[in-house]
């Protein structure tokens, strides 16, 4: 596309009622409505602002990367939750976060089925260390948004009998919005579109006490990459696809805007990165093992701005080995955002301008920190 | 001599009948021809089986049938109500779209707005045109209610299989409850030319949810009154009806629309008011149920409002929430038709033209 083009599309698309102007990009006018109040010290960026716990194991996969060790990643999870925490045994660990009586949600991501998805394997160990903190096993909630990619993911067979799998709807066609809270939203008019509110997933707001983000390391075509912060914002509103739009996208501002929403804030109070497997391209899909890499690696931390921030330098070096276009690229002529198909085929195809920036921008509302040399970064090589 | 006879015949049939479909409501007549509900008018099928076919229309429950004049005694002979209808009145009426989505224009698009042909906006725009509709089979029920909704006189060709259907719909209408004289509540005005070109600003107006009166003349009722060709909305504008839509919503301002639907893009409203209620009816044109579809009513009271769903039955809305001047529920599940009634809470002369609607009793 000729950026003339470009940026005559995006003149003409009227400004909505009090919408700003930031480096560039429109920032909607946001009205946030809940009933819900922080907590004295929210989960995000919690007890440990800016600290990345990295545990490497190459015997975490099989050597051509397909088959995952449960014996290694179950070593590893310790191994990080007590660099985490400073404790000395596993369960103390995890009980700087959970408590019996909580009502646990684990947030895991099925959309880089069957490739990049949050593993049975680590969903299977958190299950089991809540349990073994003790939480009933029907206080735990495996939760996604669509229904359709949980069941492609299929985690039931390795998971206690009792703990819920709940999906909010059906699949991605909104028209099943009763497992949304309609008191619970954010209203915004980013194209004109009619439908402006996102809504917190019932669940959330009005079930779960403690929440655990699961994501996985990957490219995102409008995002940039999804961590932490997309995966847990996006995995737990309503209507957000409607955030792209001819090739641009109001991630920049709303994924950070979703994830500081109260109660998932306050109750969002353990990141755990599946680093496992990776995708560095046509992300967050992962159809095959195309543009997927082995990082080898499970990330642990509360800060989702700071691990979201080390993300992203590990999917551009990832793109930058197989000379690929940076993330951060916003040259039109690499769009084509008619072609879904020519960004599957080409590393340096994107569909719409994508917006890493967001994970800064969240750090702007307090859910982290983003300057990457106040971040630590602590590495365990098993 | 003989066709002048007919239309006689079927004016007098025509008026008999609207007294019964939506029975209880007496209104003007002068105030049909504002858009009123006040004037009901229905729907009926155009029959074109043979006689044989009686027992399938009085079980369906879609009496009286409109039927080719040259059938008509045949019928009456079976026992069945008929209106006769001639050849030059069928090709005389206006032709209706077949209501369904018809496609998605852009796939890659994150409004999922999908391409969708109603007929809202033209039987707003002439209540009291008379219509024909040929419709193919799967086809005929939502084009029913819509023509009931908006009470307007639609003659369909309908596919045999699809009778049944029809008659579900017509008998879920008649048991809704008639609420009285009730004026279409609009937040701007469109200025009438009668141009192809303001037909589809009212189109894309009614497909935005955006309410709108179609008037004569400006009026000093809204703020809002579009010429199409004035300086504030040049005629060039109109080219690209979509962004025109979008203009006039943003002048508007969302939060000033007495109508807001949060869940779908396939439902469009009626909301009526007057005499301290209002009536919201939703047509659904996707085939999709949509379950907990979100309502704002700017003016409406949410205590001891009633609802209907094809389908479904009666239901309480849920979830209900009274805030900032509006009233806010959910719809737990509809298909194709949705009513609700409450009680107004607003002074505002949207709702009813500036009478005193809201009284504690």
């Amino acid at each position: 596309m000729e950026r003339r083009t470009f940026v005559r599309l995006m003149a003409a698309a009227p400004l909505a009622p009090g919408a700003l102007m930031e480096r560039g990009r429109v920032i909607p006018r946001y009205r946030v409505v809940s009933g819900y109040k922080a907590a004295a010290a929210p989960g995000m960026p919690g007890p440990y602002p800016g600290t990345v716990i990295n545990v490497r194991s190459a015997a975490s996969l099989s050597e051509d990367g397909l088959k995952i060790n449960a014996g290694v990643v179950r070593e590893m999870m310790a191994r990080g939750m007590r660099e985490l925490t400073g404790e000395k045994a596993d369960l103390d660990a995890w009980r700087r976060f959970i408590t019996p009586d909580d009502v646990v949600g684990i947030k895991v991501n099925c959309g880089g089925h069957p490739w990049v998805v949050s593993s049975h394997d680590i969903v299977a160990e958190t299950v089991r260390n809540l349990m073994a903190v003790g939480v009933r096993p029907n206080r735990i909630y495996v939760y996604e948004r669509f229904e359709n990619q949980m069941r492609e993911v299929n985690y039931a067979p390795h998971l206690p009998e009792g703990v819920n799998i709940y999906a909010a709807e059906r699949e991605n066609r909104h028209v099943d919005h009763l497992n949304y809270d309609p008191t619970t939203y954010v209203e915004a008019d980013f194209f004109g579109e009619d439908d402006t509110r996102s809504n917190m997933v019932r669940l959330i707001s009005q079930t779960l006490t403690k929440i655990i983000n699961i994501p996985n390391i990957k490219d995102h075509g409008a995002t940039g990459v999804t961590g932490c912060l997309k995966n847990i914002a996006y995995g737990g509103f309503s209507n957000v696809a409607r955030t792209h739009y001819k090739g641009v996208s109001h991630t920049y501002s709303f994924v950070g805007t979703l994830a500081a929403v109260e109660p998932m804030r306050s109750r969002t109070v353990l990141q755990i990165m599946d680093g496992l497997r990776g995708v560095w391209h046509g992300g967050p899909f992962a159809r095959t093992l195309k543009y997927v890499f082995f990082p080898r690696q499970i990330w642990f931390g509360t800060d989702p701005v700071a691990m979201d921030r080390v993300l992203i330098d590990v999917v551009e070096a990832e793109r930058k080995r197989h000379g690929a276009i940076s993330i951060w690229n916003r040259d039109p002529q690499t769009l084509d955002f008619n072609n879904g198909g020519n960004r599957d085929q080409d590393p340096n195809t994107n569909i719409i301008i994508r917006e890493p920036g967001h994970i800064e921008f969240a750090a702007k509302l307090g859910l982290g920190v983003h300057e990457i040399d106040k971040i630590k970064v602590r590495e365990i090589v098993l | 001599m003989r066709p002048r006879v007919e239309k006689v015949v079927i004016f007098a049939v025509l008026v008999l009948l609207t007294g019964s479909f939506f029975a209880g409501r007496e209104v003007p007549r002068a105030a049909a021809e504002t858009g009123a509900e006040s004037a009901p008018r229905f729907p009926a099928i155009y029959w074109t089986e043979g006689v044989e076919t009686a027992d399938r229309i009085r079980r369906a429950g879609v009496e009286p049938i409109a039927v080719p004049a040259e059938n008509a005694a045949g019928w009456r002979g079976a026992g069945i109500k008929v209106v006769s209808v001639a050849k030059a009145e069928l090709e005389s009426r206006r032709k209706t779209l077949v209501p369904r989505i018809a496609g998605r224009g852009n796939v890659a698009s994150a409004t999922r707005r999908p391409w969708i042909d109603a007929n809202g906006w033209m039987y707003i725009r002439r209540p009291s045109g008379r219509y024909f509709a040929e419709l193919p089979a799967g086809r005929a029920a939502l084009a029913a209610a819509e023509a009931c909704v908006y009470q307007v006189d639609l003659l369909m060709k309908i596919e045999p299989g699809d009778l049944e259907a029809v008659g579900g719909v017509f008998s879920y209408f008649r048991s809704l409850p008639s609420g009285g004289a009730l004026t279409p509540v609009a937040d701007l005005a469109v200025i009438e030319d009668g141009s192809d070109e303001v037909g589809e600003v009212m189109n894309l107006l009614t497909r935005r949810n955006l309410l709108f009166e179609p008037l004569a003349r400006p009026s000093a009722k809204y703020r809002i009154n579009i010429r199409l060709g004035s300086k504030a909305y040049p005629a060039a504008e109109a080219a690209d009806p979509s962004e025109f839509a979008l203009k006039i919503r943003r002048q508007l301002g969302d939060e000033k629309r007495s109508l807001r639907i949060y869940g779908s893009e396939t439902v469009f409203a009626r909301y009526s008011a007057g005499g301290g209620v209002f009536r919201l009816q939703l047509l659904n044109y996707s085939n999709s149920q949509i379950d907990g579809l979100r309502v704002r009513l700017l003016g409406a009271g949410v205590a001891g409002a009633r609802a209907w769903a094809h389908g479904f039955g009666e239901f309480a809305p849920e979830t209900p929430v009274q805030a900032d001047g509006a009233a806010e529920f959910s719809i737990p599940r509809m298909k194709m038709h949705t009513m609700i009634e409450g009680r107004l809470a607003s002074l505002d002369r949207r709702f009813g033209h500036g009478r005193t609607l809201h009284r504690d009793r």
